[in-house]
């Protein structure tokens, strides 16, 4: 009986009382039952909403009228709307910013910790508990936090801070340049502890072995980085780069919170451009097409870093 | 081991540049928590006054007096709770498929899970706010429960999958052999082993789940019905610098339990993420 014990489960017969058997006894022993709750709720709640999204956005629906007829105006309207022009602009400056930062941060944090660990020196633990407890914090009371910090009031704190210091006081929020700015800020200060965390795993995974042979050809340290750590982080650095590239391009509390889209336009994102066409004008068929296109931005941009990973890591 | 003179000059520059990224992520914090325990004429001093003189525990006091905030608070962990358990009871029997058996398809149903996580909340509340409406779930926390759990499903899948693999597949052997049903093979061999990662999953989406802004935020209107991500937001928006106080302490009060569940329990949020992160 040693090749009982030795076959895989998946191919020993199904315990179903045999004579009952059939296509239902087959169907009931194989993966289906399994995974149908899992996939129902997805095909629920994201597939039937994502092929509704498509269906809307070629009709001319409101948000509050069952009436909708085939149109064309919704997806046309945006073509050639300065409006949808300065909010892409927008989300580019926001995505690229702050995916940049929260990866250089994220890196940099790693790298001091692993250094720090490898000395031996404490509080290491301390400081990767504080910068991880800023990712836990919701991003609407991110928002919050650093509206108030940003605040402009003769109180607000950095304002305050920089009065005290003999600098004049800076307009965060008010003027559209730095709002920008504040908003970056504010969604790196958060999302920093992600990157680190991903990729201190990964560089806990590179063989020490490597840089005791470099120790030996008295590499220097920007060459230890430059041809061991780097090389070896890639696959780990671009799928960081994917999660953090969806999460930015589709942030909403942050922003909401700190400066809801203002002042003007200055930094409105896609997400809250669509979220204000459905919700605020009611403009459903244009919503749903703003949606897609996120949804179709998302989807190229993941599928241009995926084809940057190595093979097997696909 | 005797540390060179660079070395440890070194560790002085780790040191230094440690101290200043744990201000910069302190600090925000700490300033919220320094307007919390101000009366009104100490937040107008600033940055002047970072410790209060007159430090006042009378803005938590009248945080938590209003009726209203019990209630969102209640909100949330019913929400956050029962999203996280339905995201594991869902996620489960899916994540010992995709670790157990083998089917033609694996690769892409896994792919499809998976990518999933590329659409935001947005583009699917879009058209889910009149198919809710339709169903009679809209401002109810029943569906948007629902939406909860859908979204905690992905990674959930995932890292169940991740903890399954670990759990030797010769005890299903075995457990086959002495005449478990796969059921039973999955409920009472692989479930208790697989504890660890089973814990891990729920209490990353317990605070995914507590941060939760944007389901609650289209899904309810009414007052009573909001967790305390809509209820700060909306607090935000009403109040003015006279009332700075009062909101950094509700707002504190709204982050402290997701940072107290957090610490308590790093070592399992860590490990749920570094396990994600590996694997990927």
């Amino acid at each position: 009986m040693t090749d009982t014990a030795t076959r895989p489960i998946a191919d020993a017969p199904p315990r179903t009382t045999g004579a009952r058997g059939g296509v239902a006894a087959r169907l009931a022993s194989g993966p289906l039952p399994w995974l149908l709750p899992a996939v129902a709720m997805l095909g629920l709640f994201y597939l039937y909403p994502v092929i509704e999204a498509v269906r809307l956005a070629f009709t001319d629906a409101r948000l509050f009228d069952t009436e909708t007829a085939f149109s064309m105006r919704s997806v046309s309207s945006l073509a050639g709307s300065s409006t949808l022009g300065t909010i892409l602009r927008n989300t580019l400056s926001y995505t690229v910013a702050s995916v940049v930062g929260q990866i250089a941060l994220g890196l940099a944090i790693a790298l001091l910790v692993v250094r720090a660990e490898r000395a031996r020196l404490r509080g290491t633990l301390v400081l990767r508990t504080i910068v991880l407890a800023a990712w836990v914090i919701p991003a609407i009371a991110n928002g919050i936090i650093w509206q108030l910090l940003f605040s402009e009031a003769p109180f607000g704190a950095i304002n305050s801070a920089l009065r005290m210091a003999g600098v004049a006081p800076v307009a965060w929020l008010s003027d559209p340049g730095n709002a920008m700015l504040s908003a970056v800020i504010a969604t790196i200060w958060q999302g920093t502890a992600y990157s680190m965390i991903l990729l201190y795993a990964a560089l806990k995974t590179i063989d020490t072995a490597l840089y005791e042979a470099a120790a030996i050809d008295a590499a220097r340290p920007w060459e230890r980085f430059w041809f061991i750590t780097l090389p070896h982080l890639r696959p780990a650095l671009l799928v960081n780069a994917i999660l953090i590239l969806i999460m930015t391009l589709n942030m909403f509390d942050t922003i909401l919170a700190l400066t809801g889209g203002g002042p003007g336009r200055a930094t409105e994102i896609l997400s809250l451009y669509a979220y204000g066409t459905v919700f605020q004008n009611f403009e459903l068929g244009r919503g749903a097409a703003l949606s897609m296109l996120l949804l179709v931005i998302s989807l190229t941009l993941t599928a241009l870093l995926t084809l940057l990973l190595p093979q097997e890591r696909r | 081991m005797v540390r060179s003179r660079a070395e440890r000059l070194a560790d002085l520059a780790v040191y230094a540049a440690m101290l200043l990224l744990a201000a910069a992520f302190l600090l925000p914090v700490l300033w919220l928590a320094s307007l919390a325990v101000r009366t009104q004429a100490e937040v107008f001093l600033g940055a002047a006054r970072f410790i209060p003189e007159a430090p006042t525990l009378d803005n938590f006091a009248r945080v938590l007096r209003d009726g209203g905030f019990q209630t969102y608070i209640w909100n949330t962990i019913k929400l956050s709770s029962l999203g996280a358990a339905g995201a594991v009871a869902l996620a489960a029997p899916a994540a010992y498929a995709l670790s157990r058996m083998r089917f033609r398809g694996k690769g892409a149903v896994m792919l499809g899970i998976l990518s999933v996580q590329m659409v935001s909340g947005l583009v699917v509340l879009i058209p889910l706010y009149r198919f809710m409406d339709r169903l009679g779930l809209l401002e109810s926390h029943f569906g948007t429960t629902l939406l909860y759990i859908a979204a905690g499903i992905p990674v959930t899948v995932w890292l169940l999958k991740i903890a399954f693999d670990t759990v030797p597949q010769t005890l299903d052997d075995a457990a086959a052999i002495d005449g478990l049903s796969r059921f039973e093979t999955f409920a009472m061999i692989t479930l208790p082993l697989a504890l660890p990662g089973l814990v891990s999953a729920f209490i990353l989406n317990l605070i995914l789940n507590w941060s939760q802004f944007l389901i609650p935020f289209i899904m309810l209107t009414a007052d009573e019905t909001w967790p305390i991500s809509v209820a700060i937001f909306r607090f935000a928006g009403s109040t003015s610098a006279a009332t700075t106080q009062l909101l950094a302490a509700a707002c504190l009060l709204a982050i402290l339990p997701a940072l107290a569940i957090f610490i308590v329990l790093q070592r399992w949020i860590l490990a749920a993420l570094m396990a994600g992160a590996v694997k990927q």
